[in-house]
């Protein structure tokens, strides 16, 4: 299954890039395609394209603030969870997505 | 609601006023029920205290707040009308008292305690750091209502002679507190003048003075016993505003003391004996002088001027100093052990083991700070693209010069002659100044001091001169100003200094010149010297160089012809910014208005630099405005030969000042003085600090390992102190905060026994990464809620946002979800290794 995901903290220094890469590693363990775009202290790097969120079942947003340019998910479904949720237990955001 | 009761007549009322019945409008009151035969009282009906209502004291000490209800009786022959003329004043005036005295609060700094001693429980009590450093002793209140001990054994003569005595006393204070109101006052201060009137006219005051004296106490004795029972009923007031009031008590007992004795016992020297920290509204520099300097560990003043001159010599002293700590008086009593810390701001009482605990971590970290930063004794202080800055000491003793070259002066920018006239009954002969002077300049070895002929009056006045009282000290005979007058002692002085040029590189400088005819008699004295020493056939340099203090801003306008007569120049920034802006800097109601970055000043500054060097003369700065390192930029960008500040600062600024370009300092400087507020200037000034460059992202002295610290509190401090050793931050106390402020979001614990605190500040001087491994995991509120035993802590300046360290920020906290890269970090055995590991991970360079 393909998904895609976008991570965000109040800072942008140090959770947005853990959050990011405990998604793909967990991800990967489950065996779901994941891209994870983050919004932190230098921007929005690894940019979901439209084609990348246009493919994915799902995306996932790990925020604690807004998400910058949300409307390129508009008619996508989207799970929205603090962003502590993708470091404390990845795997229960994973099961939520495959119910 | 007027009605008859019994015999008297009574109306109540409803305090509307926020302060409640404060000093001004109890005095008012007073003055309206005075003038009546009849007995008028006041209840309130909160407390049933009751006061007479033609007594300031007793309507203060009834403590009357906002909203509290209150009955007043009259009773007498002319009751209808003090009835009338009450109900009126209560009606029709009292609501308007509301408005406060502008500024009578002094501005005081509202900090925080760091995270350990607030966990404890300890109470602080805040002020401004002016002279850095941490004191311990006992606490001495200079109240000034000190009796001397010769005349506390002074036995009462009989009743009558003593009260008649206190009456003569009040009698005087009142009439020299009528003529100063017949003199043109600020509102603030007419206000504060009648407040005070009507505390010497108090019938409360002088029927428990004759009480005391009926009692068989002599009249300084009742004068003692009477302030202490106000003081001791206003202090226990719930309004601060009141509170505050128990100082004038003070003041009006401490008159009429004087007028009793014919003594000056402001004056009188408190003798100390053990560590002590000297606890006063303000001091004079004579008072502070006089203390002894062996057991005086800090100053607290209640005052907030932070370019007085008593503040200056507590700096020069290196004794550590906090000024506007609000009613200091009141809330550190007297005998108390207490921690004075003027690093970062605040009095603590000494005693609790959290107090100790920090202190004694306090002490090793700022010897290993010592230690830590290297002191550049040699080499003169250059700019990245090698422009030349010389960075000079103020001085104002021969001790004080040999210490500044200890730190690395270049010189000396300034040496306060003036200093060794005050506190004594003669001025300091030729001889003994010469002394001072040729000492002074072969401990220079060929640098350069600059010695400022005495600059008395204002506020630094000595017996011998025999300076009238002024209404405005700074605005009046002083400095230059004097020297017609007391020739004699002009020319003693100038011997000894061009005497002394014969040892070294001696300058001689003019203070407060406003004028060219002010320099040109300055120029004939020093002629006048020159040839009497030649007479004598005594050896002094001939051409010795000649400068002048630009402070009055009429100097500056000048400055092509000055030039013309003079080699240099030093900008005293102090008087040249109070007198700019028409601020009293020590005026606490205006010291917020004398501000160094003022674009208006920074313009003028720059207009003045130009015209120096388009004379082509030399221009430092001595004033407190060259010893900020955040100033540095400024001053680099006006293009100023030389600055000049006390000497504990030099080898930091030194530093600063071989990261910073004069190139872009002089952009900054353009782009400051076009601002159009202080804010703005001081956001570029933040911007505009030393690069981070010169810094790598992490050392390892940033690498902390076996930490023994047992809570979230200590762990962080024991970080922050780190980077404070390692010259990374200035101000822990903001860095700290910043860390508890990203903590307060939620915790930065990540799960595994990691936590990653981090904040965006610029209270780190460079992007850094910290390390700290506990040896017993603690308590950070991780996610997987287990222990954290190790802390990873990334500090990224503010203004740099964002960062080009962000890249590698952001690989260290996606490897920190690493196993193999989390159980290296846990196992590497030394701060070496840690530091080595990390940077190869990161690719970064540890240079």
């Amino acid at each position: 299954m393909k998904v895609v995901a976008v991570t965000a903290c109040p800072t942008g220094i140090a959770h947005t890039y853990m959050a990011a890469a405990r998604l793909e590693k967990v991800a990967k363990t489950l065996g779901f395609e994941i891209k994870v775009e983050t919004q932190g202290a230098m921007g929005i790097e690894n940019k979901l394209t439209e084609h990348d969120i246009s493919q994915a079942e799902i995306a996932i947003f790990a925020v604690d603030i807004a998400v910058e340019e949300r409307e390129r998910f508009n008619g996508v479904k989207v799970i929205q969870v603090p962003l502590q949720e993708a470091l404390k237990d990845p795997h229960s955001i994973f099961a939520k997505i495959q119910r | 609601m007027t009605q008859r009761s019994g015999t008297s007549l009574e109306f109540d009322f409803v305090c509307s006023l926020s302060d409640g019945l404060h000093a001004r409008p109890a005095s008012q009151l007073a003055e309206v029920a005075i003038v009546f035969a009849s007995d008028c009282f006041l209840t309130n009906l909160r407390t049933g205290a009751v006061a007479s209502l033609k007594s300031v004291l007793a309507i203060l000490a009834a403590d009357i707040r906002q909203g509290d209800r209150c009955e007043v009786q009259v009773r007498g022959s002319d009751e209808q009308s003090a009835h009338a003329a009450l109900l009126r004043f209560v009606e029709q005036v009292l609501p308007a008292c509301d408005v406060p005295l502008a500024g009578l609060h002094p501005a005081t700094a509202a900090g925080k305690l760091p995270r350990t001693l607030q966990k404890a429980g300890v109470k602080g009590y805040f002020g401004s750091p002016v002279s850095p450093g941490i004191g311990q002793g006992k606490v001495i209140p200079l109240s000034g209502m000190v009796l001397p001990k010769a005349l506390k054994t002074r036995a009462a003569a009989d009743p009558q002679s003593e009260l008649a005595q206190i009456k003569r006393a009040l009698a005087a204070v009142r009439a020299r507190i009528q003529e100063k109101l017949t003199h043109p006052q600020s509102p603030t201060e007419t206000a504060v003048l009648q407040a005070d009137l009507a505390i010497a006219s108090d019938v409360s005051l002088a029927q428990k003075l004759a009480e005391h004296v009926l009692q068989g106490r002599s009249a300084g004795q009742a004068v003692m016993e009477a302030g202490e029972f106000f003081i001791d009923l206003l202090r226990h007031s719930e309004s601060e505003y009141i509170r505050e009031r128990a100082l004038d008590i003070e003041e009006i007992c401490l008159h009429l003391l004087q007028e009793i004795y014919g003594v000056d016992l402001q004056s009188a020297a408190i003798e100390l004996c053990e560590p002590s920290v000297v606890v006063a509204e303000t001091l004079g520099p004579q008072q502070l002088l006089g203390l002894e300097r062996r057991w005086l560990k800090a100053l607290v003043l209640e005052h907030t001027g932070a370019t007085s001159h008593v503040v200056i010599l507590a700096r020069s002293l290196g004794i550590p100093t906090l000024v506007g700590v609000k009613n200091a008086r009141s809330v550190l009593l007297a005998g108390r052990e207490v921690v004075v810390d003027a690093i970062r701001g605040f009095v603590v009482p000494q005693g609790s083991p959290a107090v100790r605990k920090f202190y004694e971590r306090e002490q090793k970290t700022l010897e290993l700070r010592r230690e830590f930063l290297p002191v550049q004794t040699t080499g003169p202080a250059i700019t990245t693209d090698g422009k030349t800055l010389e960075v000079a000491a103020n001085a104002s003793s021969y001790e004080e010069v040999s210490l500044a070259f200890g730190k690395g002066a270049d010189g000396i920018g300034l040496f306060r002659t003036e200093m060794a006239y005050l506190q004594r009954q003669r001025p300091p002969s030729e001889e003994e100044q010469f002394a001072i002077y040729a000492e002074t300049a072969r401990t220079a070895a060929g640098r350069p001091v600059i010695l400022r002929t005495f600059d008395l009056g204002g506020d630094k006045g000595a017996p011998y001169l025999d300076l009238p009282p002024e209404n405005n000290p700074f605005l009046g005979y002083r400095g230059v100003r004097i020297y017609t007058e007391h020739h004699e002692l002009l020319q003693a002085q100038l011997r000894a200094i061009l005497r002394a040029s014969a040892f070294g590189q001696v300058q001689v400088m003019a203070p407060m010149v406003s004028s060219l005819d002010e320099v040109l008699q300055f120029k004939a004295a020093i002629s006048q010297a020159k040839q009497d020493l030649a007479r004598k056939a005594i050896a002094f340099r001939s051409d010795i160089r000649i400068g002048v203090m630009i402070e009055v801003p009429s100097s500056a306008f000048i400055l092509d012809q000055l030039s013309a007569e003079v080699d240099f120049f030093s900008l005293g920034t102090n008087d040249l910014n109070q007198y700019f802006l028409a601020a009293d800097r020590d005026n606490p109601k205006t010291a917020e208005l004398s501000d160094v970055l003022h674009p208006g000043f920074l313009r003028f500054l720059e207009r003045i630099v130009a015209d120096i060097h388009a004379a082509g003369k030399w221009v430092g700065m001595c004033g407190e405005m060259a010893a900020e390192i955040r100033h540095l930029p400024l001053l680099i960008g006006l293009g100023l030969d030389e600055i000049s500040l006390p000497a504990a600062g030099i080898p930091a600024v030194k530093r600063a000042v071989a990261q910073l370009s004069a190139a872009e300092c002089a952009r900054t400087l353009v782009s400051v003085v076009a601002c159009r507020e202080t804010a703005e200037v001081e956001h570029f000034l933040e911007g505009a600090q030393p690069p981070q460059s010169a810094q790598p992202l992490l050392s390892k002295e940033l690498v902390l390992l076996g930490s023994q610290s047992k809570d979230k509190e200590e762990a962080m401090q024991e970080i922050v102190d780190a980077f404070y050793i390692a010259g990374r931050t200035e101000d822990r106390q903001r860095l700290e905060e910043a860390l508890w402020s990203r903590e307060a979001v939620y915790a930065t614990g990540l799960g595994y026994g990691f936590a990653a605190p981090h904040c965006k500040s610029d209270a780190v001087i460079a992007d850094s990464i910290g390390v700290l491994r506990l040896n017993a995991a603690i308590d950070w509120g991780s996610v997987d809620a287990k222990p954290v035993n190790m802390i990873i802590l990334i500090a990224m300046r503010e203004s740099q946002n964002p960062s080009r360290h962000m890249k590698v920020f952001s690989r260290l906290a996606r490897k920190l979800m690493n196993d193999d890269f989390r159980g290296h970090l846990l196992a590497v055995e030394n701060a070496h290794e840690m530091a080595t590991y990390l940077a190869q991970q990161l690719e970064i360079s540890l240079h």
